[in-house]
């Protein structure tokens, strides 16, 4: 087993001869020095453990395998300090943490903890790989599928008959671009017989984002030696303007060489077919009302080779006619319902298993006819744009505002890394636990306004996301006394509890317990900052350890607020003593302030939480006894 | 800020149920519609997207577990009245009877007609409902999916299945009958199997399909390999008919009575098993039927083929049935790794044929001496007495040819139908040496056997086919458990082929000793090669003793040429060269004065170069060549060449001295040779009586020599041949030993085995020290194995012997044990 995380001697070897190597430019260095604004914010950000500011930061293009001047990663810096969800994300962004690699290796020896360091080697990269394989391997999955059938273009070459598509043809290749889009309809194409099939092979092979072949089966019993296969592959490279190819053969020895050469074709495939897919099928979308929409024709031999449209229709403000709306007239009432057409390729819809059971189902939708069927996607055109690009190029950026329904989107299509992605996108943006609520404040935000958080749990039940559902209840743990007087709350817990009498489990609500756990987590994290606090004294970094400390005192300062609110709440005579802590907050001098409140109040600031704890679970169980629900 | 931030989130706009109840049935109607044309075969018209956004909605509604219980009640309803209908419809009351194959013959074609359309409905029914259902669990896929997260309840699909095994298989066939579908099912196809048994051309695809059902329906909801219907309802009802079927198959072929039939009968049966599992049947029961008809076909009926009277393996391998041989092996392998019954009944073939052809040579043997009886006297009696003794070597050779004939019998059928299999090779090497060794003349024989080999039989052969004689001799050599009279008797044949200069070639005589000493080791040829050697060491003796007498005398002076064996008394056979009993002292005979000078010469020139020897001479043993010359009493003189042994020149010698017409008495020559009575006789005989080389004359002219006979030289010696041998009377050739000979080779065995065992038990205590008695046994005979089987009496006398000589001691009597003196 190679998960025994090296010796330091080791390592500093590893560091060594990567350095030589990087130097002699034998390999690319995986981890830039990034000196940039953005990227000291990220590093920021994941020593504090702000997942916001994270997202935010990849989202707006940040290299996340970058390093800075102390030579830490984001990655390092995240399991260094302990911050678990920081880490899944980066790693989930495509964080490298590869074995045998010094910064991989620098990774597993630093991190914090157990949890931390089993992840870590969880995304080593020999079991996760590149953000991108997904999509690689289906399109390469295209050459050897024959059901459902999305081929329209067949070459041939001696005996051999490859079943291709003409989109990918033209996303990848100028060469085929020019040549179909003189003749859009040709659908048989002789190879001539002077260049070898294995060099054809492995040109269509490299077009369909394939791994470089090892072996060009060349020899005996082919026909052709293996310098005139390569000559062939040389010679058709050129002549379909795909110079990659050959340096992606010639580069297939050295592992890692091949990979990141790999990742740059991935790159560089996957920018090609997202820029197809603006041009082409962005740009053919149809706009028009939905009473129209059956009238479109669109016949099999298009200039885009489209060979299914989708529909989706704009959504009326009234929710009551949603359901309908997808039909075809009604709901169109007062003013004309909009409609957008989307034309689009069966090869990249059968990523979602939705459309491949369609598809190779034997409903009206599978069978060919002479005009492009018009299937309805019952969602937004927005959506549907954002689903479309995702199954076509794997980039899944979407604001929050339409994370929810992308979600739902992706639920009932069956696509579950989009799925992920928009849990992803509603859980980090949304904040979770009080470091990053208090982490808005110092923003001057106040995004508890901004999240629906009833709506997100519902949303989480019913599409059984894991990951959501304990978001919103670390959520409410954290923000527990704005929410548990209020009645939705009750509300909400007794649908938990429905939920869970329908599956016959009367012994616990899972809601209640998330939330109770993360009661316990929110109070016991004082404890744990001040640990870590101490920690990173010994670091050299004296601007983190700044904020570090800043943070943590704030952080202090509002625990005490919050006290005080919900003393407020509770017991009507400490709202004197509140009103001096909210002031207090702004004294420079926080120890004094707490010291002062402490005093009056509590013995210490122990106490003070154990008393802000209990209050809380007291209410929570006010609210089961209200429901008569036993947990 | 805040107002836009507002807007960030919005509810998901397809909120929760509450509003959306009263749709339930709106979609639920039109989905079990389309359901219901699924059905039908009716669906290319149907939209999947729209089925799918009616399901999904209604799960969205949280209604997705009435949707899942409705669409099972839809399904069981459609099975019970339509699927069943059309089943049950087909189930004509011939199907129903389940009475046996054989009682209902007259019926079995009807049954036969309206079992295929019975089946043939069921599996058009199980395709329809296997892609009617492929097509709905794809309309509910999102349904299904959280149905699944709770793992409560099976896939709809799943669920349909089992609705499949209860609503239609499980069903009562007819209303007048109790019998269910299934069980009209599983007899119907287990007739037509038997059908195919009996000959018959069934639809192997139909049942085949059938099968597949069953295969792919399960007792439990969970699916577990083990609870296919196919393996837990109807291969086990398959495997009872076949197994009653086999048993009774199996009685009826062993009456038939013909070992070869029943071999190829269950041999077909086999295959046809095998093929009926991978064509009709399924490949999981291939195993098990196979261990049905290997329990009531084989195992229960080998031992009866195999001892079949008249066509079992004896009669197969009396005739070289290799084939019927072949198919008997492989069946006993099937069943039984030993094959016991076979390898007994081989066993017993082996010895019984061996026994006849140690019969057969013992008859041949006894036959020939009767022979001689008849034509008594006179002076064809030389003549014939050579005869028995041939003859009685032939039943030798004989002997041996016929073993090596039968061992290449066994070693084809081995090789060519038991397919080489080390077990029966064994048992095959077991009975042969159990038969040669059961003939007391085996050793003897075998040694003959190369004698004749040696001296004759490979003159014309290639180097190939001598290999090969000698390795089949070898062959037999293996089996022979008493090596050491084989040595012996070796030793005597092999030192009168190198004496005589008999053997045909030194290199097939050195391949033959390497052969042995691969064969069974370097002791046991140790003696033989010492005997080669000092043959070379003579030749170099009689080279250099030549060389000596040349340099030493003047050229002019006449010598009788001298070549000389010398050889070492330890390794060759003196007593069986000589003819002289072993017990009188035997006396040098007087040489003849040059023959004594070249005696006397050279044994000062081998003294001289090896001190401390003593040479004693052995003239019964060698020959001479001498000229003679006959002055016929025409007056011409006429020369001849004569080989003779060393005593008749002795003899012939003594006339140079006898005036030309005088005679000299038998007593006379007697005295100034003083050659042994009994080689002079010999001599005289060969010299004197045998007509073809009569040097001398007789008075009177009779047979046997009497002290009182006188002998004359014949001046009118006739011979067609410059050169003339003259054989010595018998004792010259090798041949059987007769009984007394034999006697005496056995003493001698005995003798030299006695001392062979003491050497063994010394050897062992000395090493040991102190030794249980079963233990010093046990380890004597298996040291001595390689050799002889030695008696445990004797070894128990030995050991008595040792005792008495203090060599050992007793040292406990409970066990006996005992200790080494040293």
């Amino acid at each position: 087993m190679a998960d025994h995380v090296l010796r330091k001697d080791q390592l500093e070897i590893s560091l060594h001869n990567e350095k030589k190597l990087i130097k002699e430019g034998t390999i690319k260095d995986d981890n830039p020095l990034d000196l940039s604004e953005p990227f000291r914010e990220l590093c920021d950000a994941c020593r504090k453990g702000d997942l916001k500011v994270c997202q935010e930061k990849i989202t707006e293009g940040v290299n996340i395998n970058a390093r800075d001047p102390y030579d830490y990663t984001p990655l390092i810096l995240a399991s260094l300090c302990g911050h678990y969800e920081v880490a899944q994300l980066l790693l989930e962004s495509g964080a490298l943490c590869e074995r045998d690699t010094f910064q991989g290796e620098r990774c597993l020896y630093n991190a914090l903890n157990d949890r931390i360091r089993n992840l870590l080697l969880e995304y080593d990269y020999s079991k996760s790989t590149d953000p991108l394989q997904p999509l690689a391997a289906h399109i390469s999955s295209l050459l050897t599928r024959d059901h459902p059938g999305t081929s329209d273009i067949v070459v041939t070459a001696e005996e051999e008959s490859l079943y291709l598509h003409k989109f990918i043809l033209t996303a990848r290749s100028p060469y085929f671009r020019n040549k179909l889009s003189i003749a859009p309809d040709t659908s048989t194409w002789k190879l001539p017989s002077t260049i070898p099939p294995q060099a054809f092979n492995a040109a269509i092979k490299y077009l369909y984002f394939g791994e470089a072949p090892r072996d060009l089966r060349s020899g005996p019993g082919t026909g052709f030696t293996e310098s005139e296969v390569f000559a062939g592959i040389d010679r058709i490279a050129q002549h379909l303007e795909i110079q990659g190819l050959v340096d992606s053969i010639l580069e297939s020895g050295d592992r890692r060489l091949a990979r990141q050469r790999r990742a740059i074709e991935l790159a560089k495939g996957r920018d090609q077919l997202e820029e197809w897919f603006r041009t082409n099928i962005i740009h053919h979308k149809i706009v028009m009302e939905t009473s129209n929409a059956d009238d479109i024709k669109w016949s099999r031999d298009n200039p885009i080779f489209a060979d299914v449209l989708l529909q989706a229709d704009e959504l009326p403000d009234d929710t009551e006619t949603l359901q309908q709306a997808s039909g075809t007239n009604t709901g169109s009432g007062e003013r004309a319902q909009k409609s957008v057409l989307f034309p689009c390729h069966r090869a990249m819809l059968l990523r979602s298993e939705f459309f491949h059971t369609m598809f190779a189902s034997s409903f009206r939708e599978a069978h060919l006819q002479e005009h492009l069927h018009i299937i309805n996607v019952d969602c937004s055109p927005d959506v549907l744009e954002i689903i479309l690009k995702f199954l076509y190029t794997e980039r899944a950026d979407f604001p929050l505002d339409i994370a929810v329904d992308v979600l739902f989107a992706a639920d009932m299509l069956f696509i579950e890394k989009l799925k992920t992605k928009a849990a992803v996108v509603i859980s980090t943006l949304g904040s979770g636990n009080m470091s990053q609520a208090e982490a808005a404040k110092t923003r001057g935000t106040k995004e508890e306004d901004d999240l629906d958080i009833y709506a997100i749990i519902r949303a989480a039940w019913m599409t059984r996301v894991q990951r959501l559902e304990e978001f919103a209840a670390r959520y409410l743990a954290y923000r527990l006394e704005s929410h548990i007087d209020s009645p939705e709350f009750a509300e909400l817990i007794q649908e938990s509890a429905s939920r869970i009498q329908g599956r016959q489990e009367t012994d616990s609500i899972e809601l209640l317990d998330d939330i109770r756990f993360y009661l316990g987590e929110r109070f016991r994290l004082r404890f744990d900052d001040a640990g870590l606090e101490e920690m990173m004294d010994g670091e050299p970094q004296q601007q983190a350890n700044q904020i570090e400390t800043a943070d943590g005192d704030i952080e202090k300062t509002i625990q005490g607020v919050e006290a005080i609110d919900l003393a407020e709440q509770n017991h009507g005579e400490q709202l004197e003593h509140g009103h001096s802590a909210e002031k207090s907050q702004k004294t420079p001098e926080h120890g004094s302030a707490i010291r002062t409140l402490n005093g009056e109040l509590v013995m210490d600031e122990f106490d003070q939480d154990e008393m802000n704890y209990q209050i809380l679970m007291d209410k929570l169980d006010n609210i089961l006894e209200g429901l008569n629900l036993e947990a | 800020m805040a107002m836009r931030a507002r807007q960030k989130i919005r509810a998901p706009r397809r909120g929760v149920n509450t509003n959306k109840a009263h749709d339930f049935d709106t979609y639920w109607d039109a989905l079990s519609s389309s359901l219901k044309k699924i059905h039908t075969k009716d669906a290319s018209h149907l939209s999947f997207e729209q089925l799918y956004r009616n399901a999904y909605n209604i799960v969205l509604m949280t209604r997705g577990d009435d949707l899942y219980e409705r669409v099972k009640r839809l399904e069981q309803e459609w099975l019970e009245t339509e699927v069943r209908n059309r089943v049950n419809s087909a189930i004509s009351s011939v199907l129903l009877q389940t009475k046996d194959l054989s009682e209902m013959q007259d019926q079995a074609n009807e049954r036969r007609e309206t079992g295929e359309k019975f089946l043939d409905v069921l599996r058009e029914v199980w395709e329809d409902h296997q892609v009617c259902m492929g097509m709905i669990t794809d309309v509910l896929m999102y349904m299904d999916r959280v149905i699944l997260s709770d793992h409560k309840k099976p896939s709809i699909y799943v669920a349909s299945m089992a609705l499949f095994r209860d609503f239609v298989l499980r069903a009562v066939a007819r209303s007048d009958s109790e019998l269910k579908v299934i069980d009209v099912l599983e007899s119907t196809i287990l007739f037509m199997i038997q059908l195919e048994r009996s000959g018959q051309i069934i639809n192997r695809q139909l049942i085949r399909h059938c099968i597949y059902m069953l295969e792919g329906l399960y007792e439990t909801i969970t699916e577990e390999e083990s609870s296919k219907l196919y393996l837990a309802v109807f291969e086990p009802a398959f495997l009872d008919t076949s197994r009653a079927f086999y048993r009774a198959e199996g009685q009826r072929l062993l009456e038939t009575g013909d070992a070869a039939t029943f071999c190829k009968a269950a041999s077909d049966r086999i295959a046809e098993e095998a093929e009926r599992c991978l064509s009709t049947l399924s490949p999981l029961s291939e195993p098990k039927i196979k261990e049905v008809l290997d329990t009531e076909l084989i195992s229960k009926n080998i031992a009866d083929v195999i001892n079949l009277e008249g066509t079992g393996v004896k009669y197969m391998l009396d005739n070289d049935r290799l084939d019927v041989l072949r198919n008997v092996y492989v069946l006993s392998a099937r069943v039984d790794t030993k094959k016991t019954p076979l390898t007994a009944a081989v066993q017993k073939r082996i010895v019984e044929m061996g026994q006849d052809i140690n019969k057969a040579a013992i008859a041949l043997a006894q036959a020939a001496p009767a022979k001689p009886e008849k034509p008594a006297g006179g002076e064809k009696k030389p003549a014939a007495k050579e005869k028995p003794v041939n003859q009685q070597t032939e039943s030798a050779i004989k002997w041996v040819d016929d073993v090596l004939n039968l061992k290449n019998k066994f070693d084809k059928i081995w090789e060519q139908s038991f397919q080489s299999d080390p077990n029966m090779q064994s048992a095959i090497t077991t009975s042969f040496s159990q038969f040669i060794n059961s003939n007391a003349r085996s050793s003897e024989y075998l040694s003959l056997f190369f004698d004749e080999n040696l001296k004759k039989g490979i003159k014309g052969k290639t180097e190939s086919e001598v290999d090969a004689l000698l390795d089949n001799g070898i062959t037999l050599l293996r089996y022979v458990r008493d090596k050491d009279l084989f040595e012996a008797y070796y030793k005597k044949h092999l030192s009168r082929r190198l004496l005589m200069k008999r053997s045909v070639s030194n290199d097939t005589e050195r391949q033959m000793i390497s052969k042995m000493k691969m064969e069974v080791g370097n002791q046991f040829t140790q003696r033989l090669e010492a005997m080669f050697r000092d043959m070379t060491i003579s030749e170099d003796l009689t080279a250099g003793y030549k060389e000596h007498i040349q340099k030493s005398t003047s050229p002019d002076e006449k010598h009788p040429d001298l070549e000389i064996n010398v050889l070492t008394s330890t390794m060759w056979p003196m007593e069986t060269m000589s003819s002289l009993k072993g017990d009188s002292a035997q006396l040098s005979c007087t040489f003849p004065k040059e023959i004594e000078h070249v005696k006397q010469s050279f044994e000062q020139f081998y003294l001289s170069k090896h001190t401390g020897r003593k040479l004693s001479w052995q003239p019964s043993m060698g020959t001479a060549d001498i000229r003679a010359t006959f002055h016929r009493s025409t007056g011409k003189v006429s020369r001849h060449e004569l080989n003779v042994s060393t005593y008749a020149m002795i003899i012939l010698l003594l006339f140079n001295d006898v005036a030309p017409g005088e005679s000299l008495t038998y007593e006379e020559i007697q005295a100034q040779t003083r050659i042994p009575d009994h080689d002079l006789i010999r001599n005289l005989q060969s010299l004197a009586v045998a007509p073809k080389t009569r040097v001398l004359k007789k008075d009177p002219m009779s047979k046997d020599v009497k002290p009182t006979d006188r002998f004359f030289f014949n001046n009118d010696f006739q011979s067609a041949y410059m050169k003339v041998r003259i054989g010595v009377v018998s004792g010259s050739s090798n041949k059987v030993e007769n009984q007394d000979q034999r006697k005496q080779t056995e003493k001698r065995m005995n003798d030299e085995r006695g001392a062979s065992i003491e050497a063994a038990i010394v050897r062992i205590m000395k090493q040991r020290k102190t030794l249980i008695h079963s233990n010093l046994m046990s380890e004597v005979l298996s040291q001595l194995s390689s050799r002889f089987v030695p008696d445990v009496n004797m070894i128990k006398r030995r050991i008595e012997s040792l005792i008495d000589r203090e060599y050992l001691e007793r040292v406990e009597e409970d066990p006996p044990t005992y200790g080494y003196v040293a």
